[in-house]
């Protein structure tokens, strides 16, 4: 119930950036994709260690993407290394995610994940608008709305001297 | 607080915002006015034949969102590498007059 007649938005739940509600919600929105992606990547190390043998073979039957011959060429010769990063990315991106701590870095690693899966996995029988792109847009709204500044250690370390004597810092945290 | 956008910014939002609508919105409603069928994806029958294609290439569309994609990051890199307003204010303090 809006208490101004006058701008029925300015009540308890407006969308402010500074306002409670939208703190609370932008920091459990964080915390819930990245314990999507933490959840995805140490199942993988728990399982298979530094040696996921799926991921480089993903990347080979990618053939005839937009992406054209990239994540193959990937697959073929950088196999030994996607073995091990997609693990330990996956978990990585999920700590930051959870704990708020460079946010923002680790979000554009979300994205960039986010639209291999969306392109390999190419499930596009209901459209282009399916899960996969639903979770790349999340990690663009983490790096948009640096949601790390909200109950994140990203609000912490954004204080520190270092981050005062290189502000462009702040594009990374957040 | 009021957040000035500069040209630039204004051009990576347009560009970004048009190529990943048309992309997926614009080329989506071009797909169901096409008849089936009305995804991406090829329709199949039972015996996983194909019996229709999407009219336009999910290739395209799907490049068109990357496109879009790539104009964040180079916006996104852009804002890394160039000066912030505090920094050009102090460039500017640092200027003498004869």
């Amino acid at each position: 119930m809006s208490y101004q007649a006058a701008n029925p938005l300015a009540d308890e739940f407006e969308l402010e950036l500074g306002g409670a509600w939208t703190a609370y919600w932008l920091a459990f929105l964080r915390v819930v994709t990245g314990w999507w992606f933490f959840h995805a990547g140490v199942t993988k190390l728990i399982e298979d260690g530094l040696a996921y043998t799926y991921g480089p073979a993903y990347l080979r039957q990618m053939t005839g993407t937009a992406l054209g011959p990239i994540p193959v060429l990937m697959g073929e010769h950088l196999g030994w290394l996607i073995q091990a990063l997609v693990p330990l990315g996956e978990t990585l991106i999920g700590l930051g995610l959870m704990v708020g701590a460079l946010v923002r870095l680790a979000s554009v690693f979300g994205v960039f994940f986010m639209a291999l899966f969306w392109i390999g996995n190419a499930e596009f029988g209901h459209g282009l608008v399916n899960s996969d792109l639903m979770g790349l847009l999340l990690f663009m709204t983490m790096i948009v709305l640096a949601t790390g500044r909200y109950y994140g250690l990203d609000a912490i370390i954004e204080k520190t001297k270092l981050v005062k004597r290189h502000p462009k810092l702040r594009y990374l945290l957040g | 607080m009021q957040q000035h956008t500069t040209v630039i910014d204004k051009a990576a939002m347009a560009l970004s915002g048009g190529l990943m609508l048309l992309g997926v919105v614009v080329l989506g409603i071009v797909e169901i006015l096409a008849g089936q069928p009305y995804g991406a994806a090829p329709l199949t029958n039972d015996a996983g034949e194909v019996i229709a294609t999407p009219m336009v290439d999910p290739t395209l569309r799907t490049g068109l969102v990357l496109a879009g994609l790539l104009v964040l990051a180079l916006y996104g890199a852009y804002r890394l590498v160039a000066p912030t307003k505090d920094e050009a204010a102090t460039a500017q303090q640092e200027i003498t007059a004869d």
